[in-house]
């Protein structure tokens, strides 16, 4: 008989930590559905109209958008263009951001400095990153130029020649965020256990050995951590490509050629909304792949 | 672990809505049938009284926001009833469009005014967000006779008028004269670019600058200015809607330019303003808008000298083209805000107002009976520009009514002067490209 009663008072505390949790939780997800699963859905919708931003009316043309994109030569260059772009600037801010971050946790003089130091480009706006790194690239009178011309050499054309604008967004880009990828490296350092690094010292591995047989595996989880972070906020990066290449010229990676389609020359609304439900479906998929696959190999301890 | 999957999907469904976000901010069209532009009805302005107040958005072109903030002042003093509010709406031509096309689809916070350039003012046509003036030009009495004609038959379209001419330019040759002294040249610009590739090495020994010649930045620029090689040597990039970008003629014209760059080794190609790279001094000559003349003349510490667009083997007169931008009035805002608009249009393009406005920027003055006696003692070079209006030619259809033509022919132009790629296959490429825009954005909504 006291089993229904204590069932009851169970069920009441529920109720009350439930409606906490509405209480705490509504808010949020009232400003994510409508800030963002809203226009996920209405994007959907746009990706199969033939409209022309600016104008009042459309037709519904089902797939055609998407046929379009993947039959043009567009897909090929604007896939390309993203796989770059993401390769080079993940892979470029975690290694030099290990690297970095295995020099601060030398503990060497002056290592305080360096770290703020390393870190201040990050918090930079991106606009004004790009604009001041345009003058340092500009082949007439950046100081890149100055330089290059000191050792005799002409400046590369950095801001018309296509493929060297997508190097020059690149290099800035990684500048701009390893310092973020050298923080997190360095707490994941300065929190490795150090009896197993003792021990292996103990055994007589060699700096590089422990570094690659110990360390690194115990720094999975933060690797893990910032391949997820580094790559979604690298196929979103839109500010340095906007400021240094408005054009695209050579940069028009998915998220860009989406938002030059629809607010650029060509005004095809719904043709951009289909490429942004392509970059949303590759997000998806990476997403899930590292949390299915890689997630798996990574060592917690 | 379902905890982490459902966090994690969420940062990245969040992280792809941001892209559709700002689609979806702008508020969805309606669905119908038909896409082609509805014959535009004018619209009667019989017992319409002008709004108390407008937006007007510029990009104050040729760094004139203070002669429009002067010109507005005076505007207001004769109509005490009517408060023009001067809106900065871009950097530049596309940032204006592209604040406008997004207004436009949220179909608020739209001006009366608004500046267009001479890319964009046909898909506002082909999108109905402009009026014609027609019937506010008969109501207001705008003396349609005295604008320069080449200057206001570039907004006619279906036999109506679009737009007015606002700042409107054309290339100019400038020249560095201490340079062209130096290297033993003639106080004037070149005839043809064959004869300026004779003097080119004669410039780069006697000088040191860097170029003897700087081709415009390609990003602005290739798409307009690219029109004078390309029709000096008998080709262009369209006749009407037939794509002739790589007609033996017009690939001659651009290998011409690639050598310049290469083979021959004399010009550079500017990053971002020639106007800037030539006032220091990193080559002797450019061309640039004449709406760069009053800025260069400020900023070289050397004299100046300005002439017409030099011909080529084909033609040597009537090889420049007229571009900048010209004034139009939404479709979505109160008629009593066109009145109002249209009332301040016909204001500021009053001889004396057109006149003052061409002395601050070294735009055009778009009236004939502009009085410019006052600007001419003080900038001379601005006669130079006056008297090629008279030999300028209408621009190719591809790059003035096909949308996004201009930047593809600025990334062609990038091949062929940054990568040096072979000029045919770019040609070839560039024509299938702009047919295609062409069949997808501009056929459908062409009226038969």
């Amino acid at each position: 008989m006291n089993h229904v009663p204590r069932k009851r008072r169970r069920s009441a505390r529920n109720r009350r930590d439930f409606f906490v949790f509405l209480a705490l939780a509504l808010p949020n997800l009232a400003l994510i559905a409508v800030f963002t699963y809203l226009p996920l859905i209405n994007n959907v919708y746009y990706s199969t109209l033939n409209w022309t931003l600016g104008s009042a009316s459309a037709t519904v043309v089902g797939l055609q958008n998407y046929v379009t994109f993947f039959t043009s030569p567009d897909a090929t260059k604007v896939l390309g263009t993203t796989a770059v772009f993401t390769l080079a600037t993940v892979g470029g801010s975690m290694v030099l951001g290990l690297l970095v971050a295995l020099a601060l946790n030398t503990g060497a003089r002056g290592t305080t400095f360096a770290r703020s130091a390393v870190f201040a480009p990050y918090v930079l706006s991106g606009v004004g990153v790009g604009l001041v790194w345009l003058f340092i690239f500009d082949p007439g009178y950046g100081v890149l130029s100055w330089l290059l011309r000191g050792l005799g050499q002409q400046s590369p054309q950095w801001i018309n020649d296509p493929q060297l604008s997508l190097a020059m967004v690149i290099i800035v880009y990684v500048w701009k965020n390893l310092g973020y990828c050298a923080v997190v490296f360095l707490a994941g350092l300065q929190s490795l256990p150090t009896d197993v690094l003792e021990a292996a010292a103990l055994d007589g591995a060699t700096p590089f050995r422990r570094f690659v047989s110990v360390s690194l595996p115990l720094l999975s989880p933060t690797t893990f951590f910032l391949l997820i972070t580094t790559m979604l906020s690298s196929l979103q990066a839109f500010d340095l490509i906007r400021i240094m290449t408005p054009l695209g010229t050579g940069t028009s990676t998915l998220i860009y050629e989406s938002y030059l389609q629809a607010f650029g020359a060509f005004n095809r609304a719904g043709y951009s909304a289909a490429i942004s439900v392509v970059l949303f479906a590759i997000l998806l998929v990476i997403t899930v792949v590292q949390l299915r696959f890689v997630e798996r190999k990574v060592h917690y301890s | 672990m379902a905890l982490n999957l459902d966090r994690r999907l969420f940062l990245s469904l969040a992280g792809a809505g941001v892209g559709a976000a700002a689609l979806t901010a702008c508020g969805g069209p309606a669905t119908g049938s038909d896409t082609a532009a509805t014959p535009a009805a004018d619209v009667d302005f019989a017992g319409v009284t002008p709004a108390a107040s407008f937006d007007f958005w510029s990009t104050h072109p040729g760094k004139s926001q203070d002669v429009e903030k002067s010109l507005i002042e005076k505007f207001q003093a004769k109509h005490p009833d009517i408060k023009v509010n001067l809106v900065t709406a871009g950097a530049n031509y596309e940032e204006i469009a592209q604040k406008f096309q997004t207004a436009q689809a949220a179909n608020s916070g739209l001006p009366a005014l608004v500046v267009l350039s001479d890319v964009w003012w046909f898909r506002y046509y082909l999108n109905e967000s402009i009026i014609p003036l027609d019937s506010l030009i008969t109501k207001l009495d705008v003396q349609l006779g005295d604008f320069r004609t080449s200057l206001v038959d570039d907004y006619k379209y279906d036999g109506k008028q679009w737009a007015l001419p606002y700042g409107r330019s054309t290339p100019l040759f400038y020249y560095n004269k201490d340079h062209f002294a130096a290297a033993g040249l003639p106080d004037r610009a070149p005839a043809t670019w064959q004869e300026f590739a004779g003097w080119a090495p004669k410039l780069k020994a006697a000088t040191g600058a860097q170029y003897a010649f700087m081709h415009p930045a390609l990003a602005g620029y290739a798409g307009w200015t690219l029109q004078n090689n390309l029709w000096g040597q008998g080709g262009a990039w369209s006749n009407e809607w037939t794509m002739t970008c790589d007609s033996p003629e017009s690939v001659a014209a651009l290998q011409a330019a690639q050598d310049s760059v290469y083979k021959d080794a004399w010009a550079g190609v500017s990053s971002k303003e020639s106007a800037d790279d030539f006032s220091a001094g990193l080559a002797s000559a450019t061309l640039s808008s004449t709406g760069s003349l009053i800025g260069v003349l400020k900023s070289a510490p050397f004299p100046v000298g300005v002439g017409f667009l030099p011909g080529g083997p084909k033609a040597t007169t009537e090889v420049c083209p007229t571009g900048g931008a010209g004034l139009g009035i939404p479709s979505g805002v109160t008629k009593e805000e066109q009145l109002a608009a249209a009332m301040f249009l016909q204001f500021i393009t009053e001889p004396e107002n057109t006149a003052a406005f061409s002395a601050a920027t070294g735009y055009m003055p778009t009236r004939k009976s502009a009085d410019m006696s006052a600007v001419l003692a003080t900038t001379p070079q601005i006669k130079t520009a006056m008297d090629q209006l008279a030999v300028t030619r209408v621009q190719d259809h591809a790059r003035v009514f096909i949308p996004g033509a201009d930047q593809e022919m600025a990334k062609a132009a990038a091949k062929i002067l940054t990568q040096e790629a072979d000029v045919q296959a770019t040609m070839t490429e560039l024509k299938a490209t702009l047919e295609g825009i062409y069949e997808m954005d501009v056929k459908p909504r062409l009226k038969a």
